[in-house]
């Protein structure tokens, strides 16, 4: 039988592929902890030690070697990813509501959303600043131009998510609340939110690590002020350091963090509606 | 039957207010701004300034210049090299997770460990090549020991090699997923009746399998195409300047306030995109599929 020889062949292949995708996160992590302020950014490792993480934080003593240039670029990556989250959930938990009608033309706007994940940033990113620049003709800012072209990004994820979480809803329940006479504000607050949560908060977790990350959009769209990846990528075209893995590494263990938290809120809610769900059986 | 009515206009004009905000945002920031590329790569540019009047000299100008002709090439190639190798790569890697595994724990947790790598960021990863490919990276360092090679490979790093390996390692797990998901809807049932009817593996992938996981196929190399058609930043970390893409152009133009030719890049850019995604979807109704 040839599956009794494809599966062990494709386990050890997926191992490898694996490796492959995490191969040079290793080596990054490894170098991470070379010698510093001499060592470069390439085997062998001198002598391990924790000078760039420590350089990272300005605990060093001032070498050669410039500081990234990442605290204020780190406080206006997670503003805009603040930003960019409420309002894409906000757009796209309103958008899937109205999605759950029929209406006409809803074929169209569904593409029309869909076209913001579709379109790659460069393309957003020249338009957005063409638009802002020789039409409009203001200035480009991270809080106004890239904002904008964050959301246009993130908000067909969040819209994706919501409609996948609404098309499982249960409409009766809303239907008896509306018999009951409860206003459909009241309704959406009491009944409809706290069953569409879990989705709301994959939505928002969606939209803030993608634009969070965001690249090219901003590379355009923003002005003078630059964001975190903005940062990275200023330090490219010149020589590298150990430094910039050391800020890999703590930006990775950043987003298990908020991985983290996004699990145990998620936890919670499940637990949450358990125990209602079960109050309401002894009822 | 009137207050039925009444009551249907109201949710009607209540949804099309819920609609309203989403589709303007995406007409006044997604639409327009992509209308403006078009328009504006017709517009005069002067060294220091860019004025309305229409003309097709930036037309003219990428067509006879060979750098331009050149990056429109390399990126076509680039993105048929790195769509095929993600598609060879990636399709073992889905058919293990999504069909030959049969503990759906074992499946979700491979499934994981594919997307972690994504919470680091785009240009770190890319970074991260680097120490790897390098003359005294660890690929090269590791053929020596094995006593592979005797000097170093240099082709590794800063040539369109490693813009392909880099490429290919970002975008494999963009085909892997959605194949594997179309995969792990087969009905298990329609291979066993046809392994109890005789045939062979080799049978039943290429009449069962392969034709149903199609779809996963498609939107997968939709994904990645327009992924690589749009890079920049890969080729411009990892090849050292020497391979540039569309992308690429684009932004040194911008760079140089050139935006007239930064459009005309757009607009092929743009045309490219959508050639290719439409070809895509000839191939599967993804309509019908979902």
């Amino acid at each position: 039988m040839e599956s009794k020889v494809l599966k062990p062949v494709l386990a050890v292949y997926v191992a490898a592929f694996i490796l492959f995708l995490y191969g040079p996160f290793f080596v990054l992590a490894i170098l991470s902890f070379q010698q510093g302020p001499e060592g470069g950014p390439q085997f062998p490792i001198i002598e391990w030690s924790t000078y760039w993480y420590r350089h990272l934080f300005g605990f060093t003593p001032p070498s050669r070697i410039a500081p990234l240039p990442v605290g204020e670029a780190l406080v206006r990556s997670l503003t805009l990813a603040f930003m960019t989250m409420v309002t894409a959930t906000v757009l796209g938990v309103m958008a899937a509501q109205a999605f759950r009608r029929r209406f006409k033309g809803k074929g169209l706007v569904f593409y029309l959303i869909v076209l913001g994940m579709m379109v790659p940033g460069v393309l957003t990113g020249l338009g957005t600043s063409l638009l802002a620049n020789n039409v409009i003709g203001i200035e480009r800012h991270w809080w106004s131009t890239a904002f904008v072209a964050h959301v246009v990004y993130t908000f067909p994820f969040a819209f994706l998510v919501m409609l996948a979480i609404l098309n499982r809803f249960d409409n009766s329940v809303e239907e008896a609340s509306w018999a009951l006479g409860v206003s459909p504000v009241r309704t959406f607050r009491k009944v409809t939110f706290p069953l569409i949560f879990p989705g709301v908060l994959s939505a928002m977790l969606f939209a803030f690590t993608l634009s969070f990350d965001e690249f090219p959009r901003t590379l355009f769209a923003s002005g003078r002020d630059q964001t975190l990846p903005l940062a990275i990528y200023g330090t490219f075209s010149v020589e590298i350091h150990p430094n910039i893995f050391a800020f890999g590494v703590m930006t990775t263990l950043f987003s298990f963090a908020l991985l983290s938290v996004y699990g145990i809120l998620m936890a919670l809610s499940v637990r949450r509606a358990k125990k209602t769900a079960m109050q309401e059986d002894i009822v | 039957m009137t207050v039925d009515t009444i009551r249907n206009n109201r949710q009607k004009s209540f949804s099309q207010l819920l609609l309203a905000p989403g589709v303007f945002w995406m007409l006044l920031f997604l639409v327009a701004p992509i209308v403006m590329i078009i328009y504006v790569s017709f517009w005069t540019q002067t060294t220091f300034s860019i004025n309305s009047t229409l003309t097709l000299a930036s037309w003219k100008n990428f067509f006879s210049s060979e750098a331009y002709v050149g990056a429109l090439w390399t990126t076509l190639r680039l993105w048929l090299i790195v769509l095929s190798l993600t598609f060879i790569i990636g399709y073992p890697a889905a058919l293990f997770v999504g069909l030959l595994v049969k503990s759906k724990t074992l499946a979700t947790v491979l499934l994981v460990l594919c997307v972690i790598p994504f919470w680091t960021s785009f240009l770190i990863r890319v970074l991260a090549w680097r120490p790897m490919l390098g003359k005294e990276g660890a690929i090269n360092i590791i053929l020596q020991k094995l006593g592979l090679i005797n000097t170093p490979i240099e082709a590794l790093l800063f040539s369109e090699l490693s813009v392909v390996i880099g490429m290919t390692q970002i975008y494999v797990v963009f085909m892997v997923g959605p194949i594997a998901f179309m995969l792990g809807r087969i009905d298990r049932n329609i291979i066993e009746a046809a392994r109890d009817l005789g045939a062979g593996f080799g049978r039943i992938f290429w009449k069962i399998i392969f034709p149903l996981s199609l779809p996963g196929v498609v939107v997968g190399a939709i994904f990645v195409s327009v992924m690589v058609l749009g890079e920049f930043a890969t080729s411009g970390a990892l090849s050292g300047r020497k391979v540039n893409l569309l992308g690429n152009i684009i932004v040194t133009q911008v760079g140089s306030l050139k935006w007239a030719m930064a459009s005309v890049v757009g607009v092929i850019l743009t045309f490219l995109l959508a050639v290719v995604v439409a070809g895509f979807l000839r191939i599967v109704d993804l309509k019908s599929e979902l």
